[in-house]
């Protein structure tokens, strides 16, 4: 019995990257749109995985497939809260879900293509107008340019955030499926013992 | 081989629960007290396998065990293979809670059907032995990734693509789950051969 145990424990050896079986999806916006990629749990960029984007409702909005590097992006179809599907085949599926609040809140359309020309124009104008050193640039302006500087420079970190929020399996958490397992023998052997004591008597 | 939460039709969810509780009913029959600690092993190491990811394959694929798990427990395997996977879904969201059902027909089924197959063998000489907990363990990923197919295509897909796809993706672990039972019966035979009832 306990050169069995011996045994089946050596396989902990391998089990060093503790990753689960799943599929994960993660998606951020930059600007006006959105970036996601797709992972098995290991590590490995799930190619030409099926992608479908979903309003809260459940209506289908877009979809399309994982490059091979596991990416996939899209122009904003609606700017509020859009479910992401993942269908990597076999039975492996994972969502990613895009909250309202990461889209860049203006005007519901695109602001982004015409404020980007409005930028360019101003400035050039101003420039021509003034012939000084200062370009003159409106507060809205003004926004737009901090809003996509900070999409691209957060971009990576939440990425980092996500993928430690993927969920490693942590050792911890294998010693105490273990320990549930214990338990119920255990108790399966607790009334054994009361069974044998019983008809003893 | 876990099919995740969320990709079977109802239809199949609820023929997966039917049927595991009536396998479950069996095993819990069959499993008498003696055999209590031996099923407790086992289960965790069914537990702990699926975290081991075999790099080789266009998508992923892990251990599962159910060969030597049927091998030694029979009808057992299924309340076994049920709490582990109740334990996997619960700690590591791996699978799911509907899906419960379906996974443990996909797992457990092999592993009775191969105790069936090859458990008399085992008792023989040592080299039968050795090559029927080969055959053991291959045949029941075998027929595991034939069961992920079938419940694939009774929701949707076409069935011989998808069941090609996950037969030929999981034959590296075939190869190593035959591996594995082989040397663990042999070491078994040789020092604890009561283990092998």
């Amino acid at each position: 019995m306990k050169r069995f145990l011996l045994i089946f424990s050596a396989l902990f050896i391998f089990t060093g990257n503790l990753y689960g079986h799943k599929v994960i999806i993660f998606a951020w916006v930059e600007g006006d749109k959105v970036y996601t990629e797709s992972k098995f749990a290991g590590g490995k960029k799930v190619k030409n995985g099926k992608i479908e984007v979903f309003n809260s409702n459940g209506k289908l909005l877009l979809k399309g497939f994982t490059n091979n590097n596991g990416e996939f992006s899209f122009d904003t179809p609606l700017k509020a809260t859009l479910d992401i599907v993942l269908n990597a085949g076999a039975g492996h599926r994972g969502k990613w879900t895009l909250n309202k609040e990461e889209f860049f809140e203006t005007e519901e359309e695109h602001p982004a293509y015409k404020s980007e020309n409005n930028i360019e124009k101003g400035n050039s104008l101003n420039r021509n107008n003034l012939n000084s050193e200062t370009i003159e640039i409106t507060k809205e302006e003004l926004e737009k340019v901090v809003e996509k500087a900070l999409d691209k420079k957060l971009a990576p970190l939440k990425k980092m955030v996500a993928e430690s929020m993927a969920g490693r399996s942590k050792f911890n958490d294998i010693i105490g499926g273990i320990g549930y397992i214990l338990g119920l023998m255990g108790i399966a052997a607790y009334f054994k013992f009361k069974g044998e004591k019983g008809s003893e008597k | 081989m876990h099919i995740s939460e969320g990709v079977l039709s109802a239809p199949v969810l609820f023929s997966g629960i039917g049927l595991a509780a009536a396998g479950t009913a069996i095993g819990l029959k069959k499993l008498d007290y003696d055999k209590i600690s031996r099923a407790g092993v086992l289960g965790a190491s069914f537990f702990v396998a699926s975290l081991i990811h075999v790099p080789i394959g266009p998508s992923s694929i892990h251990l599962i065990l159910n060969g030597i798990v049927g091998l030694l427990l029979g009808w057992a395997a299924f309340p076994v293979i049920l709490v582990a996977l109740i334990l996997q879904a619960m700690i590591f969201q791996f699978g799911g809670v509907t899906i419960l059902g379906v996974n443990t027909i996909i797992m457990a089924t092999p592993a009775v059907i191969t105790y069936y197959l090859f458990g008399r063998l085992i008792h023989k000489g040592r080299i039968t032995a050795a090559i029927a907990s080969f055959g053991c363990g291959f045949i029941s990923v075998l027929l595991s990734s034939i069961l992920v197919a079938l419940s694939l295509y009774f929701t949707d897909d076409d069935f011989f693509e998808v069941a090609s796809l996950v037969i030929v993706s999981n034959i590296p672990v075939m190869i190593i789950e035959g591996i594995i039972t082989a040397l663990c019966i042999s070491f078994l035979k040789k020092v604890q051969p009561s283990m092998l009832s």
